[in-house]
C-alpha cells in the first residue's frame, strides 16, 4: 500500500474541534443531569447564555434519537423474524403512533420524579423518553418494512456463506435498511422537537417543572413578554436546526447512497460539502487505523478470558435456543408471554376503570362536546393545509429545478417546532379580533401542514415523464392536466399525508387552545384544553379520560376512515401497475 | 469422471408455500433423488415445478415439510457447509467490493489473514476478474458480476456447487463464454469442486453440462424423467450425437408440457393457461408464415425468442380454443385457426367467444353468471383454489377476465370486485352447437 504523510490540514482542526465540543458538551449535560432538584430552574435570558441552552436541548434530543435507533432496530428486527410478535408489534406501533403522548407526560414525570427524587434526573429522563416517543414508530416501522423486502437470494448467499445472525444484521439487513433509516432519523429529529417548550417547562398541579434548553427559554421569555429575547430563542433554534442539517443530515443522506439496494439511480445524487470535506480529510483515516490497533490490543488482553468464556458461553447461548428448538417448550414459552402480555394489559385497563370510573355523567358530556369540538377543528386544520399545500406542493413537485431549491429551505422549516410559534401567532390574532377559538385551527395547520406539502411534492416528482410529455402531446389544457394527472397521481400521497397532517393536529391541540402567554392565560372550549387544563391542576381522572377518549378518537379515525381511503386510493391510483 | 459415491440425497421429500392471499401451495410432492460425487446434475422443467425449491433444499435453506435430505448419509441440518451457491440475480452485497463479496464465506470457515487474500486472489483468477478487486458490484456488466457470484463459491473451494439458472439473467454472448469456463472448472481438479447441480430452463444448457438431466412436471413439483447423457466433455454443440441428445430432451419435455390429451371426461375442469390474447395470436400469427402451417415447438421457442415453458403454454392455450393441434412436439395450425386469423377483429372476438364457452372452466362460469347475474371475484377466486390447488389462483383469475373481456362474454368490475356476464348470444349459441 503507499503511503503518503500529509500535513494536518484544515479539516482535520476543524474535525479536532469538533470532538472537543461533543466532548464539553457531553461533561456539561451530565453536571447539569446531577444538578440538585431546585424548583424551577433559574433561566438566564442574556444571550451569552444561549448556546449552552440550545446545548442542553440538542444533547436531549440527540440522546432520544440514539435510543429511538436502538429501539427501532429491536422491534423491527422482532416484528420481521416472527410472525407471532409482528401480529403482536404492528398493531401496537400503529396505536402508539397515532396517540397524544403528550397526555402520558405528567405520569411520566411523576413516577420518574418519585424514583429520583433530589436529583434532577428524573425530569431529564422523562424529557428524553417524551422526545423519545416522538422519534421512534417510524424509525422501527422503517426497518421493520426494510428487512421484510430485502431479496430472498442475498439472504441466501449470506446463509451459505456461513454467516451467524448477528454478521447477517450488521452487514447485510442493517445496511439493506440504512436509507430508510437515515431518511426517517431526519423526520424524527424533526419531530422530536415539537414538544420542546412543553417538555422542558410545564405546569404540573400548581407547580413548575423546568429543565435549561431553548424551550425552556422561550417560555421563560413568553411569561416575561421579553420579545428580543423571543426572537432570540426562535433564532437560536434555526440555527440549531441548520447545522444539524448540514452538519448531520446531509452528510449521512450522501454517505448511505452507498447502501443503495436498487442500482437504478433515480435523479442526481445529493451531495454535501461536509462530506466531502471530511473525505479529504486525512485524520478519520488516521483515527481509524488507531482505532484498529485499540481493538487488537484490547483483544489481546482479554485473551485469557477468553477461554472460560467459550466454555460457559454456548452454554448460556445455546441453552435457551436448544430448549426453544422443542415443540412442547415453544409452545409453553409462547403461552407464558402472551399470559404475561394479557395480565399487564388487563391489569394497565383495570388501573384506568378506576381512575376514569371517578368521572361523573357531566364531565363525560363535558369530554364529549370538547371532543367533537376540537374533532371540527381538527377537520379544519386538514382542509385548510390541503387547500394551499395541494396547489403549492404540485407545482414543486412539477418542476426538478424548483423542487431541488426548495426541499432543503421546506425541510428546516418543517423541523421548526410549531407550538414556540403559537403564542407569538395568537398575539397576532388578538391584535386583528380572531379569538383562540378560531385561531387555534391556524397554530393546527402550523402543525400538520407539511406532511402534506412533503407528500405531494414526492409524489408529484415521482410522476414518470412519459406520462407527463402525453398530456403536453395530447395538448392537455393546464386545468385538464391537474385533473387528469397530477391530483390522481398525487392522490395516494395525499392521503397518507392526511393521516399525519390530523395526527400532527390532534397533538396540537393539547398546546394549541391552551396557551399561555405574556402572563395571561387563554384558553377555549375544546378536548385539547381540557387535558391541558387537567394537567395544570393535577386533575387526574379528567385527565385520564382525555388522553383515553383522544386516543380512541384517533385510532377509530385512523382504522375506518383514513385506512379504508388509503386502500382504495392505492387501488384506483396507484401509478405502479 | 465417473459417479462416485452418494453425496446429496432426498429422499420422499413434500414442500409447501403459504401465498400472500393465504392459498396454500404444493410445490414439491414426494421427490427422491441422488447425487453422486463428480456428477453434474441438471433440474430441467416448466416454471413452478419447483427445481428451485429442491435446490434450496439440498443447501440447507429451508427444511422440508415432509421427508428428508441427506448428505453422506447425514441428515442436513442448517446450511450444508460442503455445499456454495450461485444465483440468478447475483445476489451481490452492492456495499461490499468484489474482493469483499468473495470473502463473504471465509471467514466462517475459519480461513483468516493471509490465507484468506490467497483464497480471493485464487478465486477472482479463476474467474478471470483481475484488476476488479476493489470495484463495486454497481460498475460491474451483467456478466462481471455473476463472474463475481462464482468467484464468491470457488473462494471456499466447495464440494458441491449448486446453481439456480446462474445464467439466466445474461445475455447469450456472455452465457456461451461463461458455461464452457463452468465445465473447465468443474474439470478443473485445483478448484476442489467436484459435484454440480444446476437448475436451468435451457435445454441446451443441460445438455451442455449435465451427465444426468432430471425432469420435472409441475402442479405439484415432481420428478418426470431422469435422463443420462454420456456425451464426452468437451462437448461440441454442433455435433450430432449433441443434437441427438438435445431431441431426446426435446421428446421428454414435450411429453411433460403438452401431454397428449385424454379423450375421456370432456367434462372434467381444465385450468386455462395463463397466457395472454395476444401471445396466442402471435403464435398463430407465426405459424402462417411457416410451410404448411407447423413447426417443432421447441424451433418456434427460439424462433419467437421465448423460453421452451412459456411457449408450450401458449400452444396449450391455442390448443384449448382448437386453433392447433399437436402431435408429438409439433404444433399445427388447424383449419379453424386459419379461419379465425383471416376474420377482421369483431368477427374474431365472436369466433374467440364461441370458442371460450366451450372451454369447461369459462363454461363453469358461465353457467355461475347465468343463474346469479354477476359473481363476487372471493367466490370465484375460492372455487379456483378448490378446483386447482396447484396454480396461483389470481394470477389464473387475471387469465380469465383477460380473455373473457376480450371475447365480449364477461365484464369485471374492479371497484365493486365483481364478475358480470356480457355477450348472451353468443354463449347460447355455443351451447346449441
Amino acid at each position: 500500500m503507499k503511503r503518503s504523510f500529509r500535513r494536518i490540514g484544515l479539516a482535520d482542526v476543524a474535525i479536532l474541534c469538533l470532538l472537543g465540543g461533543v466532548i464539553a458538551g457531553v461533561v456539561a449535560f451530565a453536571r447539569e443531569f446531577r444538578a440538585p432538584l431546585a424548583e424551577a430552574v433559574r433561566i438566564d435570558l442574556r444571550f451569552g447564555a444561549l448556546p449552552r441552552y440550545a446545548l442542553f436541548s440538542l444533547s436531549r434530543g440527540v440522546t432520544a434519537l440514539v435510543i429511538s435507533y436502538l429501539f427501532a432496530l429491536g422491534f423491527g428486527w422482532a416484528a420481521a423474524k416472527s410472525r407471532a410478535a409482528e401480529r403482536l408489534l404492528l398493531p401496537l406501533l400503529d396505536i402508539l403512533q397515532s396517540i397524544p403522548v403528550l397526555g402520558f407526560l405528567p405520569g411520566l414525570v411523576l413516577g420518574l420524579m418519585s424514583l429520583f427524587p433530589t436529583r434532577n434526573v428524573g425530569l431529564e429522563l422523562a424529557a428524553i423518553l417524551m422526545i423519545f416517543t416522538a422519534q421512534a414508530w417510524n424509525l422501527a416501522l422503517s426497518f421493520y418494512s426494510s428487512l421484510k423486502s430485502l431479496p430472498v437470494p442475498l439472504r441466501d448467499a449470506c446463509q451459505v456463506a456461513g454467516w451467524r445472525a448477528s454478521r447477517t444484521f450488521w452487514e447485510l439487513e442493517v445496511p439493506a435498511a440504512a436509507q430508510g433509516l437515515v431518511w426517517n432519523g431526519m423526520l424524527s429529529m424533526a419531530g422530536g422537537w415539537f414538544f420542546l417548550m412543553v417538555n422542558e417547562a410545564f405546569r404540573l398541579g400548581g407547580r413548575d417543572y423546568r429543565l435549561p434548553g431553548i424551550g425552556s427559554y422561550m417560555s421563560v421569555a413568553l411569561d416575561q413578554g421579553n420579545v428580543p429575547a423571543m426572537a432570540l430563542a426562535i433564532f437560536a433554534m434555526v440555527a440549531m436546526i441548520v447545522c444539524l442539517d448540514q452538519l448531520l443530515w446531509r452528510p449521512l443522506v450522501v454517505w448511505v447512497e452507498k447502501f443503495r439496494l436498487d442500482e437504478s439511480g433515480g435523479g442526481p445524487a445529493p451531495s454535501s460539502w461536509v462530506l466531502e470535506f471530511l473525505r479529504r480529510a486525512r485524520l478519520p483515516r488516521r483515527a481509524a487505523m488507531l482505532q484498529l490497533r485499540a481493538y487488537r490490543s484490547a483483544r489481546q488482553a482479554a485473551r485469557p478470558l477468553e477461554r472460560p468464556f467459550r466454555a460457559v458461553g454456548p452454554v448460556i447461548l445455546r441453552a435457551p435456543r436448544r430448549a426453544f428448538e422443542h415443540p412442547i417448550a415453544r409452545k409453553v414459552g409462547a403461552g407464558l408471554l402472551a399470559a404475561a402480555i394479557a395480565a399487564l394489559g388487563a391489569l394497565g385497563a383495570w388501573r384506568l376503570w378506576l381512575l376514569v370510573g371517578r368521572l361523573g355523567w357531566a364531565e363525560w358530556g363535558e369530554l364529549l362536546a370538547a371532543a367533537a369540538l376540537t374533532f371540527s377543528r381538527v377537520m379544519g386544520a386538514v382542509f385548510l393545509s390541503t387547500a394551499w399545500a395541494l396547489p403549492a406542493g404540485v407545482v414543486i413537485g412539477r418542476s426538478p429545478r424548483l423542487a431541488r431549491a426548495l426541499q432543503p429551505v421546506i425541510q428546516v422549516v418543517a423541523s421548526f417546532p410549531a407550538p414556540m410559534l403559537f403564542p407569538l401567532v395568537i398575539l397576532l390574532f388578538e391584535r386583528i379580533g380572531i379569538g383562540l377559538g378560531i385561531g387555534a385551527v391556524a397554530l393546527m395547520v402550523l402543525a400538520g401542514q407539511w406532511y402534506i406539502l412533503f407528500n405531494v411534492i414526492s409524489a408529484v416528482a415521482a410522476i414518470p415523464q412519459q406520462l407527463k410529455d402525453a398530456t403536453a402531446a395530447f395538448r392537455l389544457r393546464r386545468l385538464a392536466r391537474w385533473r387528469v394527472l397530477y391530483l390522481p397521481a398525487a392522490f395516494p400521497a395525499l392521503v397518507t399525508g392526511w393521516v399525519t397532517a390530523a395526527g400532527g393536529a390532534w397533538n396540537g391541540s393539547i398546546v394549541a387552545e391552551y396557551i399561555d402567554a405574556g402572563g395571561a392565560l387563554r384558553t377555549t372550549r375544546g378536548l385539547g384544553s381540557l387535558i391541558s387544563d387537567a394537567t395544570a391542576h393535577a386533575n387526574f381522572p379528567l385527565l385520564a379520560g382525555g388522553i383515553a377518549l383522544m386516543s380512541l378518537i384517533v385510532v377509530g379515525w385512523n382504522r375506518v376512515v383514513w385506512h379504508s381511503m388509503m386502500e382504495w386510493a392505492r387501488s384506483r391510483f396507484g401509478l405502479v401497475q | 469422471m465417473t459417479p462416485g459415491s452418494l453425496l446429496l440425497e432426498a429422499q420422499h421429500v413434500t414442500q409447501r408455500f403459504r401465498l400472500p392471499n393465504g392459498q396454500v401451495l404444493e410445490a414439491l410432492r414426494d421427490v427422491s433423488l441422488a447425487v453422486h460425487e463428480h456428477e453434474v446434475v441438471a433440474l430441467v422443467g416448466p416454471s413452478g415445478c419447483g427445481k428451485s425449491t429442491l435446490l434450496r433444499l439440498f443447501a440447507g435453506l429451508a427444511r422440508p415439510a415432509e421427508g428428508t435430505v441427506l448428505y453422506r448419509g447425514q441428515r442436513l441440518d442448517g446450511v450444508l457447509g460442503a455445499a456454495a451457491m450461485v444465483f440468478q440475480s447475483f445476489a451481490l452485497l452492492p456495499w461490499l467490493t468484489v474482493a469483499e463479496n468473495v470473502a463473504m464465506g471465509l471467514e466462517a470457515r475459519g480461513v483468516d489473514g493471509a490465507a484468506r487474500r490467497d483464497a480471493v486472489a485464487r478465486a477472482v483468477n479463476l474467474v478471470g476478474l483481475d484488476g476488479f478487486e476493489q470495484a463495486y458490484p454497481k460498475e460491474l456488466s451483467g456478466g462481471m458480476k455473476q463472474r463475481v457470484g462464482f468467484a464468491r463459491a470457488l473462494a471456499v473451494a466447495p464440494e458441491i456447487l449448486l446453481m439456480d439458472e446462474p445464467f439466466g439473467a445474461l445475455d447469450p454472448l456472455t452465457t456461451e463464454n461463461l458455461r464452457s469456463q463452468v465445465v473447465d472448472l468443474w474439470r478443473d481438479p485445483a478448484t476442489g469442486v467436484n459435484t454440480l447441480v444446476i437448475v436451468t430452463h435451457s435445454v441446451e444448457e443441460a445438455v451442455f453440462l449435465a451427465g444426468r438431466i432430471v425432469v420435472f412436471g409441475s402442479n405439484p413439483g415432481h420428478v418426470r424423467e431422469e435422463l443420462e447423457n454420456s456425451l464426452p466433455y468437451p462437448r461440441q454443440e454442433r455435433s450430432p450425437e449433441f443434437e441427438a441428445m438435445v431431441d431426446r430432451l426435446h421428446a421428454i419435455l414435450t411429453a411433460t408440457l403438452l401431454p397428449e390429451t385424454a379423450p375421456a371426461a370432456p367434462q372434467r375442469l381444465v385450468p386455462f393457461p395463463r397466457v395472454h390474447v395476444s401471445e396466442v395470436t402471435g403464435l398463430l400469427d407465426h405459424l402462417l408464415t411457416r410451410p404448411d402451417g407447423k413447426g417443432p415447438v421447441f424451433e418456434l421457442a427460439e424462433d419467437l425468442g421465448v423460453d421452451y415453458d412459456r411457449m408450450s403454454a401458449v400452444v396449450r392455450g391455442a390448443e384449448q380454443l382448437g386453433w392447433v393441434n399437436t402431435p408429438g412436439e409439433i404444433v399445427q395450425l388447424t383449419q379453424a385457426g386459419r379461419d379465425v386469423m383471416a376474420m377482421d377483429d369483431d368477427a374474431r372476438k365472436d369466433a374467440t367467444r364461441t370458442r371460450l364457452a366451450k372451454q369447461p372452466l369459462f363454461g363453469r362460469l358461465l353457467a355461475m353468471l347465468k343463474e346469479e347475474g354477476t359473481v363476487e371475484d372471493e367466490e370465484v377466486l375460492a372455487d379456483l383454489t378448490i378446483y386447482f390447488p396447484f396454480i396461483p389462483a389470481q394470477s389464473l383469475f387475471d387469465t380469465i377476465i383477460e380473455w373473457g373481456r376480450y371475447a365480449e362474454l364477461l365484464d369485471h368490475d374492479a371497484d365493486a370486485a365483481r364478475l358480470a356476464l356480457l355477450g348472451w348470444e353468443g354463449a347460447a349459441e355455443a351451447r346449441v352447437e
